[in-house]
This record gives C-alpha cells, structure tokens and sequence, in this order.
C-alpha cells in the first residue's frame, strides 16, 4: 500500500495564466504614478523656482550638508533600526514645532497689524463675564429657572460685549479708556500664554498630580513672560515674541518636557531634532565666517513680510497683504461656517425625523457640494453686494460668500462625524431618561466633536484655495494690507493669480509666483496637518 | 368591554370589544382581567408575591411600518421579582420591554396600540413624558454600552440629568456595591468605563441604572455578549436587586430564565403571547403544546 503510494508518479496540475492578473496589477500601479510623480515633479519645478538653489555656492552646499543634514540623517536611520518610536517622537517634535511656529506667526501677524492688544483684552474680559456668570448661576444649583438664566446671562453678555449706545459703555470701550494698563506684551503673554499653561498644567496634574501640574502651569506662563521679555535681545519685538512663546514654544516644549519624563524609551528621539537645530546655527556660523554665498532665493523675509503688489517689480513684491487677508477670510469663514454647518448638521442627524423635505435636503446638500465655486461668487454679488448693499470686495463679502461654498461641505462632514457615534450610547442615554437636548449635549456632541473639528479645518483648506469666487465678488487685484472687515480684501491665490495674468510677464512666472505657491501650500498643509493629527487620534480612541 | 378567557390550548386570550387603547380605564375592567390572568396561578401555589401588580399590559398591539411584531398582548407583572420573556428570534419580546419605558418611541415607523400600564397608569397617554417614565425604568442592552467618560461619570450620569447631586459619592459608591462591582472598581473611578472587560462593563451599566433608583429594571438579553462566568455574575446579580426592585428580562437563553426568574412569559413567532405562569409551571407543565415543544427544542 505504502509502497504504491510512492511509487506514484507526481500528478501533472498543469498551470493557471495569471497574465491577465500581472497586467492588471502593473496598469494599477501605473495609474497610481502617474498622478503622483505628476504632482511631484510640478512640485519640485515650483521648490526650484523659489528657492533658486543652485545660485549657492557648492561650499555652502556642502558645509549645510556636512553640519546638518548627514548627522540628522544618520541619527534618524540610527534609530529607525535600534527603535521605531524614537523616531516617533522625532517626528512629533518636527511637526508640532513648524506648525505651531506657523500658527503663531499668523497670530502675531494679527496682533501687530489688526487688533490693538488692548481690545482684544477688552473683548476678551466682555466675553468672560457672562461665561463666568453662567457657570456660576449653574453652581448655585437650579434654585433660579433655566428661562430666567438663560436671559440674565443673555442680557449681561450684551451689555458686556455691546454696552447700550450712548447711556452705558461696553466692556472693551470701558478697558480702552483705563489710564493706566500693562504693556501689549505683558497682555498677550498672559491671556495667551496663561490658557496654554492652564492646559499643559492640567495635563501633568492628570499624570503626576496636583502640585506637578501647578508647577507646569507656572513654568510654562513664566516661560512665556521670560521669553516675550527677551524678545529684543534676539531681535524679535516683545509683541511677536509673546505671541511665539505662548503659541509655539509652551506645547511644543510641554512636550519635550512630557517626553522626557513620561517616555523614557523615547527620549532618544529627541536627539534627532536637536542636532538638526544645533547644525543649522554651526553651519550659519561656519557659512558667514568664510564667506560662502547662499542661494538667491526669491521665498525670503522681505517677500514674506513685503507690502508691495510689484507691478512691473518682481523684487518688490511681497505675499503679506494677501496671507494677512486669507487669514481675515478665513477667520470669518469659520466663525459663520462652523456654528451654522454644525448647528444643520445636528438638526439633521438628532432631530429632524425621515420626511420627504429631510430626503429632499438630503440630496440638495449633496448637490451644492459639487456646485463650481464661480457660481458661489454669483450668489454671494448678488446677495451680498446687489441686494444686501455692501461694498464689492471687502472682508465681510467675501469671507461670507466663502461661507456658502463651503458650508455644503462643513454640513455634510459634520453629519458624518455626528452618525458615527454609535447609536447604543444613544439608547443608553436615553434609556437613562435623558431628553433629547441633554442626549445631544452630553452623549453624541463629546464623541462627534473630533470629527467635526476636523470636517471643518479641511472645508477651510478648501476655500483657502479659492479665487473665482474672490474675483466675482469684486476683490480688487492690487490690494493693501486689509485692517478692519469692511477693507477690500484679496486672498493668497487670487494675488497668485493676478501675478500669472494681470501682470503677465515672464519676470513674474519663475520668481514671486513659484515662492507665493510655497506659501500657500505651506499654509494649507499646516492646516491640513492639524486636521489629519485630530482623525488619527480620534480613531485609536474611538477603537479602544 | 375586555374579557378574558382560556382556551382548551391554555392559552391566555384575551379579547377586545372596541378600542381598548382609547376605552376608559374602569375598575371592573382590572378585576376582570386579574381574576381571569391569575385564574390558572391560584391552582399553582408553589410560588407568593406581595402580589401587587406594578406593570400590567391590556390588548397590546405593536406595529413596524404595516408589519404586526405584537398581538394582542396582556399580562401584569409583579413588583419585586424577577420576569423572565422568552421565546424564539423574532417573536417580538425586546418589542414589548421597549414598549414598557417607551423606547420604541424612538423607532420612526413604530405604532403602539392597546394599554400599557405602570402603577396603574397608561404609559401611552397623551399627558405622559416619555423622559420622565424611563427615569423611573431603567434599562440595560444586550451590548454593555457604557460611556466612554470614567466608571465615576457613568453611574452619576443619571443622577447629572436629573439634578438630583447631592451626596453624589455616596450614591455612585452605593450604586457600584449594589450592583457587585465596588471592589473592582474602587480604586479607579476616574478610568474610563471602556476600559473594564465585557462583564464588568455590564455590571457598570447595571450599575448606572440603579443609580437613580427607579422602579423597575428592564434587562434586554443583559448577558448574551458575556462568557459564562460573566453571565452567572450577571445572574446572581439579577436576583440580588429583584429584592428591591422588579426586573423584566428578555433572553433567549431558556436556561438562564429558569435559573432566576419567578414568573415567565413566552412569546412565541407573531408576536403573541402564548403562556405566562410562574417558571416552574412554564417549564415543567405548560398548559400549551406549541410552548412545550418550543422549551424542550421541538422548534426555536
């Protein structure tokens, strides 16, 4: 028997083509080049354009290369293949100091150009007495009715905020006629650096108790002050250096200091960062002390911060009245957007019951979507302009018309991110006797709130981009630094474009355009990057 | 008019003149109802209640869209015990603890007919608040679903909603004994509920019911998720707090009605309730051959 089945001869299976499948696979892979290396290449033309690097000295090249570049190198790849989340956290560093650094920037923009930190203090003090108010009605239990509440908080924040014409100043009419008030820099390095401390302190109290997180806090808000105080020394002026200590440096140092001591496995990572910085300053010292020539490159300073539109002058042009402007849109944009997409969004999904009309604005939110944006411009001259009576072009025209592009979009992610909460916490809630209002507010908006934050963020990178709508409007193409909502106003891709045709000149297309372009892709991937760094973190706690 | 009668299957039928959701609530009616339910009990005298009747359901009909998922249901349940609902997939028993704190109501196609009654009251008329009945009847899913807030916030979420925060710690820690999970959990109220395994996570949600101490407690196939010894904490738990409280629980596992319930009813497919007698009775002599058949696995 055994005998037999050795002797047996192998069977023949003969084969299967997998041609076909081979084909198919390298067609997909195809597909999936092409657009890429596309973008890529055109990405790396525009880097070439504004960057000019090959106008550099090979010297200079070299010493960076040398000092900088090769030993953060060999230390990444050193720890890519000792320990994966080394580098983890070498990344982390990167990304939350340029960004943050970035984010600040945009800031201190506003505070020097646009907001006196004196009303923004006063505001900022009208805002806080009815919270404070509120919060406090809620502690002396529920003795007073919502109704009589809900309407003394309702008049104090008027009064706070607007004050009663004539009769009885507001809050911040009041704070701007104190005699005697603290330095711009001592108030914003208090009213932004003190929230952010409040928040990394609270961070290590959850982890290391309650002195540990006071003593964070008061580190980080003494921090701030040091570091705006200093400012001048470094050759930054007080008011930005306020603002970059609170914005970037407070997380982005809480979380070296987290790393350091809650991570021990990790720390290594920080290494990584560290001898990147410190070879950036060894190579400028080494470069300007032999005299080695850097590139001539177009995205500097000066065009960062210029103010001219540069008719006939590349070198004189400068990108700051259009980024100061996209941040003046945008900034409407999502005060308008996210209540009144979010408030639809919640209506929708917890309130509204199936009905005809909720399947009819079902599918016409789908619709308006995908509507092109010109015909949003339309909409937004013809509302705004033609019947509302506001000047063509400014701030509040736009940033409005902005809105209704890109509400379709916030509404849609919204819904989505509120109908992914599981519908047994529902039940639980409601199975706990819990109405409606407390379900939404306590159970479905905590959870759905992620989702929702980072819906709106990439609907705000879309409508960062957009320059029809701008153009149709009436933003007129050779604009000024924007100061209140009704200047007129002109966007990062609308000056883009006005230098790619109004200006139509060769001199334009390799030089300004190519650094504005960074610009604006550099602006739209922080955004972008806070957004994705909310999903990612969303999705690992909404598995556990 | 209702009167009830048995039939030569022993089934229970109890039949509407007119539209008994809508007929006025008379006493006479109760007796009715009472003498003819309890009439096959009185023979069975193994088992006493205090015998108040706390939830009592008349000529129920619940539909979904045109489908009929509950025929004509009546029956009371006692206060202070344990109620066992069984009965195949489908026969419309989570239906009918739904209709007790009205959760169906949350259902958009749902439509209730006929009487439910809680402490003699009519759950479906027009002057009852849903919200204020479930905070009197709790309910726990067949899915442990707590929040994903800490084990402390879950048990005082109900209590939150209901104002109701004085001497907050004291309840939670009460809540959490009663419902056997203290000394797990005691020493990590502030973690996150998630982070229990799956039975301790339905005695967390078991736990956030009894908080606000209602009155009744519905348990929706509380332990169908859980391993075995889950299930039987589960169980032991059940019959701890039927000692204060009633408890109504739907499953599907026969076994486990028998082990703690006192009294069992058994739906059987289309949503009608065939038999209803005290468990020992149900089990070991039921009146109706289609529930004989379906205990000892003929079908279901």
């Amino acid at each position: 028997m055994s005998a037999d089945t050795e002797t047996r001869s192998v069977p023949e299976f003969g084969q299967v083509s997998r041609t076909a499948g081979v084909v198919f696979r390298y067609l997909l892979l195809a597909a999936t080049l092409v657009g890429i290396v596309a973008l890529g290449v055109l990405l790396v033309y525009v880097a070439m354009d504004a960057f000019q690097p090959f106008t550099a000295d090979v010297e200079w090249h070299l010493t960076y290369l040398g000092v900088a570049v090769l030993p953060t190198l060999v230390a990444g790849a050193y720890l890519y293949w000792r320990d994966g989340p080394g580098l983890g956290v070498a990344f982390e560093f990167f990304g939350l100091g340029s960004v943050s650094l970035l984010f600040a920037g945009g800031i201190a923009a506003l505070f020097i150009d646009l907001v006196p930190s004196l009303v923004w203090l006063g505001y900022l003090i009208a805002l806080v007495i009815p919270i404070l108010l509120s919060v406090a009605l809620t502690r002396i239990d529920h003795v007073v009715p919502f109704w009589v509440r809900f309407l003394a908080v309702g008049v104090v924040g008027v009064l706070s905020l607007i004050g009663v014409p004539g009769y009885y100043h507001s809050v911040p009419e009041m704070v701007v006629q104190i005699p005697i008030v603290p330095m711009d820099w001592v108030i914003l390095a208090v009213t932004l650096g003190g929230p952010m401390a409040a928040v990394v302190g609270s961070l290590f109290a959850g982890r290391r108790g309650r002195s540990a997180g006071l003593r964070a806090g008061a580190v980080a808000l003494v921090g701030v002050l040091a570091v705006a105080f200093a400012g001048p020394f470094l050759g930054i002026d007080r008011v930005p250096a306020a603002v970059i200590g609170a914005i970037a440096l407070v997380p982005t140092g809480g979380h070296v200091a987290w790393t350091l001591l809650e991570r021990p496995r990790e720390r290594a990572g920080l290494l990584v960062p560290v001898l990147l910085v410190a070879g950036i300053a060894a190579g400028t010292v080494v470069v300007s002390a032999a005299g080695f020539a850097g590139p001539d490159t177009w995205l500097t300073w000066e065009f960062v911060t210029g103010l001219g539109s540069g008719i006939g002058d590349p070198q004189a042009a400068g990108i700051y009245p259009a980024i100061v402007g996209t941040m003046m849109l945008m900034i409407v944009v999502a005060l308008i957007s996210f209540p009144v997409g979010v408030g639809a969004a919640i209506y929708l999904e917890e309130y509204a019951g199936e009905s005809r009309l909720k399947r009819i604005i079902d599918v016409n939110i789908s619709n308006l979507a995908g509507v092109p944006s010109v015909v949003y411009g339309l909409l937004g001259l013809g509302a705004f302009v033609r019947y509302g009576g506001l000047t063509p072009g400014t701030v509040i025209v736009g940033g409005a018309t902005l809105t209704l592009l890109i509400l379709p979009i916030v509404i849609i992610s919204a819904r989505e991110a509120i109908r992914s909460v599981p519908d047994t916490q529902r039940q639980a809630s409601y199975g706990m006797g819990a109405t409606r209002w407390q379900t939404v507010r306590k159970v479905v908006l905590p959870r759905a709130f992620p989702g929702i934050l980072t819906g709106t963020i990439l609907a705000l990178s879309r409508a960062i981009g957009e320059t029809a709508p701008l153009i149709v409007i009436g933003a007129p193409q050779i604009f000024d630094l924007p100061t209140t909502l009704s200047d007129r106003v002109g966007a990062m891709p609308l000056q883009l474009y006005v230098w790619a045709t109004t200006f139509a000149d060769p001199a334009f297309y390799t030089t300004v355009l190519a650094a504005g372009v960074v610009v604006l892709l550099v602006v739209m991937l922080a955004m972008n990057s806070v957004a994705i760094v909310l999903r990612n973190r969303y999705q690992t706690r909404g598995e556990s | 008019m209702t009167q009830s009668d048995m039939t030569d299957d022993g089934r229970i039928e109890t039949t509407t003149e007119g539209d008994s959701g809508s007929a006025d609530p008379e006493h006479g009616d109760e007796e009715l109802i009472e003498t003819g339910v309890t009439a096959g009990l009185e023979e069975n005298e193994s088992q006493t209640f205090d015998g108040r009747t706390i939830i009592e359901s008349r000529g129920l009909d619940v539909y979904y869209g045109d489908e009929q998922a509950l025929q004509d249901v009546s029956f009371e349940i006692p206060e202070k015990s344990v109620t066992a609902i069984i009965g195949p997939s489908g026969c419309g028993k989570s239906t009918f603890l739904r209709c007790i704190n009205r959760m169906n109501d949350l259902i958009q196609n749902a439509r209730v007919e006929g009487e439910l009654r809680f402490e003699g009251k009519n759950v479906y008329d027009d002057d009852v608040d849903p919200v204020a009945l479930r905070r009197r009847i709790g309910m726990v899913f067949q899915e442990p679903n707590p929040f994903p807030k800490s084990i402390y916030d879950n048990v005082a979420y109900g209590l939150r909603l209901q104002d109701r925060t004085d001497d907050l710690d004291e309840k939670v820690e009460q809540a959490l004994k009663n419902a056997a999970l203290w000394d797990e959990v005691k020493d990590r109220l502030d973690e996150s509920g998630l982070e229990l395994s799956g039975g301790q996570q339905q005695r967390l949600c078991i736990a956030r019911a009894i908080a606000v101490d209602p009155d009744v407690i519905l348990m929706d196939e509380p332990a169908s998720a859980l391993d075995p010894v889950a299930t039987s904490q589960i169980e032991d738990l059940i019959q701890d707090i039927a000692e204060e409280y009633t408890v109504v629980i739907v499953t599907h596992n026969m076994q486990q009605a028998a082990r703690i319930s006192d009294r069992t009813a058994v739906f059987l497919t289309g949503g009608e309730l065939v038999e209803y007698d005290d468990t020992d009775k149900v089990f070991q002599n039921p009146e109706s051959q289609r529930v004989e058949d379906y205990i000892t696995g003929k079908f279901g």
